[in-house]
C-alpha cells in the first residue's frame, strides 16, 4: 500500500521552474532516498508533504488524502502522522532539550507530567543524550542538536518520518548514530523519505532511490539495481558524472 | 514594483495577519501562560526606559514653561499645562515610542531569527500554530502592558514636573497637586489610556508582521527590525492626531 503518492507535482519560484512534473510513491514501511543536485527541489518536495510548501499544481497524497489543498487547520492531523526532521534540528532555542521534547507531547497527548518525563528520559537514553535534558540547544554540538531534533519529531510515534539532510555536516561518529536511529525506526515499520547528498547513508538505510533531474524524476531504482547497472543515471550521479 | 504597489501589498498582508489573529484568538487553546509571560517581559523590559524618558520630559516641560511663563506672571499655570500635556498626550505617545524602540525591535528580531532558523516552520511541522504560539501572546501582551506602562509613565511624568516646580520654580507642592487635580478630568485620563491601546496595536502587529516576513538570513533580520520600528513610530505619530480628534469629538458628544 502506498503511504505517500505524489502526482504531477509542479512548483515554480518566480520565473524559476523547480518541478516540471514530479511523480513518485512510497510504500508502507519503506525507506526512500531522494537525491539530486543542489537546487533540484528535494527539500521543497519534502516540505510539501506536510503542507509547509504548496504545489502550483498536482496532487500530494498522504495515506490516500490529497493534502495539497488543505488549510493549516486541516494539516494538523497530517502533521501528527508525518514528522519532519529539519536539516539543522530547528530546535526552539528559548527552551531546554526537555522542553523541546515535551512540546509535541503536551500539545497532542493527554499524558501526565510524570509520563511525559519518563518518555523523554527514555528517548534521551536511547539517543545517547542522557543528562542533557536541561541544556539549551545553543550549548549542544551540531550532531547532538540533530539527534534532539530527530527525537522531538518521533516522540509522538509518527507513521512517516521525513528527513531533510539529517547527516549533513556531521562527523563519522554522529553520522553512524543517525543512520542507526533511522534503521531502528525502519525496523519498527516507520515509513521514511530521506533527502540527502550523503550516499553512504543512503546506501545504508534506503530501499529505493529517486533521482531528481531537470524538475522531474530522472531515475529510480533499488540499491540492488544501482549496483547491477554502473552505467545508469543513478550510478553516474553518485560517481559525480551524471548531473 | 512601484512604491504605491508595495505599500498596498504590506497593508493587505498586515490586514490578513490581523484577520488571522482575530480568528485564532477566539478559538481554543488560548495559551494564557504565554500571554502572562509576555505581559511581564514587555513590562519589565520597557519600564525603566519609559519611566526615565517620561519623568525627564515632565521635568523639562515644567522648567521650560516655568521660565517662559514667569515673564508674563503665569508661573502658576505650570501645573495645569504640564499635567494636562503629560496625561493627554506625552505620556502615552512617549511610552509608545519607547516601547516601539525597545519591545517592537525585540519582537521583530526574535520572530525573524526564529524564521531564519526554521523554528517557525518547526512549530507548524509539529502540528501547532505560530499565530497562537508566537503572535497572539505578543500582541495581547502588548495590548495589556502598554496601557499599564502609560498609567505609570503619566504618574512619573507629573511627579517629575512637580519636583521641578518645587525645586526650581519655588511652587508649593500642595498648590501644584491641587491645581493638577482640579485640571485633570476622567475624560483626559481615559483619552490617554485609550490611545495607548491603539499604540500597542500599532507596535505589535507590524513587529510580528516584519518578523514573519524575514528573508535573507541575519541581514534580513536587521532590515526587518529597522522597518518595524520605523513603521511603528510613524503609525504612532500619525494616528495620534486622528485619535486626539476622535477622543475630543467623543468628549463633546458625551458632554452634550
Amino acid at each position: 500500500m502506498n503511504v505517500i503518492d505524489i502526482k504531477n507535482f509542479k512548483k515554480s519560484f518566480g520565473k524559476k521552474e523547480v518541478h516540471r512534473n514530479v511523480s513518485f510513491s512510497v510504500q508502507e514501511g519503506e525507506c526512500v532516498g531522494l537525491i539530486g543536485g543542489s537546487g533540484a527541489g528535494k527539500s521543497v518536495l519534502l516540505r510539501s508533504l506536510i503542507g509547509l510548501e504548496k504545489p502550483d499544481s498536482g496532487e500530494v497524497f498522504v495515506e490516500g488524502e490529497n493534502v495539497a489543498p488543505y488549510t493549516e487547520d486541516q494539516l494538523i492531523e497530517i502533521r501528527k502522522k508525518v514528522a519532519y526532521v529539519f536539516q539543522n534540528g530547528a530546535l526552539f532555542d528559548s527552551m531546554t532539550v526537555y522542553e523541546n521534547l515535551a512540546y509535541p507531547l503536551r500539545e497532542h497527548t493527554q499524558l501526565r507530567e510524570e509520563q511525559i518525563s519518563k518518555r523523554i528520559h527514555d528517548l534521551l537514553d536511547e539517543f545517547g543524550l542522557t543528562a542533557n535534558d536541561h541544556v539549551y540547544p545553543a550549548d549542544l554540538s551540531g550532531g547532538m542538536q540533530k539527534r534532539v531534533g530527530l527525537a522531538r519529531s518521533i516522540i509522538i510515534n509518527p507513521k512517516v518520518v521525513l528527513y531533510d539532510e539529517p547527516t549533513a555536516g556531521l562527523d563519522p561518529f554522529n553520522t553512524v548514530k543517525i543512520q542507526e536511529m533511522i534503521l531502528r525506526l525502519k525496523r519498527k515499520g516507520t515509513t521514511s523519505i530521506l533527502v540527502t547528498h550523503d550516499m553512504p547513508t543512503a546506501f545504508a538505510v534506503c530501499d529505493r532511490i529517486y533521482l531528481l533531474k531537470n524538475g522531474m524524476v530522472g531515475a529510480e531504482g533499488t540499491i540492488h539495481d544501482l549496483k547491477k547497472d554502473p552505467e545508469g543515471l543513478l550510478s553516474q550521479f553518485i560517481s559525480g558524472q551524471g548531473v | 514594483m512601484t512604491l504605491a504597489f508595495k505599500f498596498f501589498q504590506i497593508v493587505g498582508e498586515m490586514s490578513q495577519l490581523v484577520r488571522q489573529i482575530w480568528s485564532e484568538v477566539r478559538r481554543k487553546p488560548l495559551y494564557l501562560q504565554l500571554i502572562v509571560e509576555q505581559v511581564l517581559q514587555i513590562g519589565i523590559k520597557s519600564f525603566p526606559l519609559i519611566m526615565i524618558v517620561v519623568g525627564c520630559v515632565g521635568m523639562v516641560m515644567a522648567l521650560q514653561f516655568g521660565v517662559s511663563l514667569e515673564k508674563f506672571g503665569g508661573k502658576m499655570y505650570v501645573p495645569k499645562i504640564v499635567s494636562l500635556s503629560i496625561i493627554r498626550e506625552l505620556g502615552p505617545v512617549l511610552a509608545g515610542l519607547m516601547m516601539a524602540a525597545r519591545v517592537g525591535a525585540g519582537i521583530t528580531s526574535e520572530i525573524g531569527s526564529m524564521k531564519v532558523t526554521e523554528q517557525i516552520d518547526a512549530i507548524r511541522a509539529l502540528g501547532t500554530s505560530p499565530i497562537k504560539k508566537i503572535i497572539i501572546p505578543r500582541v495581547v501582551g502588548s495590548l495589556i502592558a502598554l496601557p499599564i506602562l502609560s498609567v505609570m509613565a503619566n504618574t512619573v511624568g507629573v511627579y517629575g514636573g512637580l519636583f521641578i516646580g518645587y525645586a526650581d520654580l519655588g511652587l508649593d507642592p500642595q498648590f501644584y497637586f491641587q491645581k493638577m487635580i482640579s485640571t485633570i478630568t476622567v475624560s483626559d485620563y481615559l483619552s490617554g489610556l485609550g490611545k495607548s491601546f491603539f499604540f500597542a496595536f500599532f507596535i505589535s502587529v507590524p513587529a510580528c508582521y516584519y518578523g514573519l516576513k524575514v528573508t535573507g538570513g541575519t541581514r534580513g533580520v536587521g532590515k526587518a527590525t529597522t522597518r518595524s520600528v520605523v513603521t511603528a513610530c510613524i503609525l504612532i505619530i500619525m494616528s495620534d492626531y486622528f485619535l486626539t480628534k476622535l477622543f475630543l469629538t467623543l468628549e463633546h458628544w458625551i458632554s452634550g
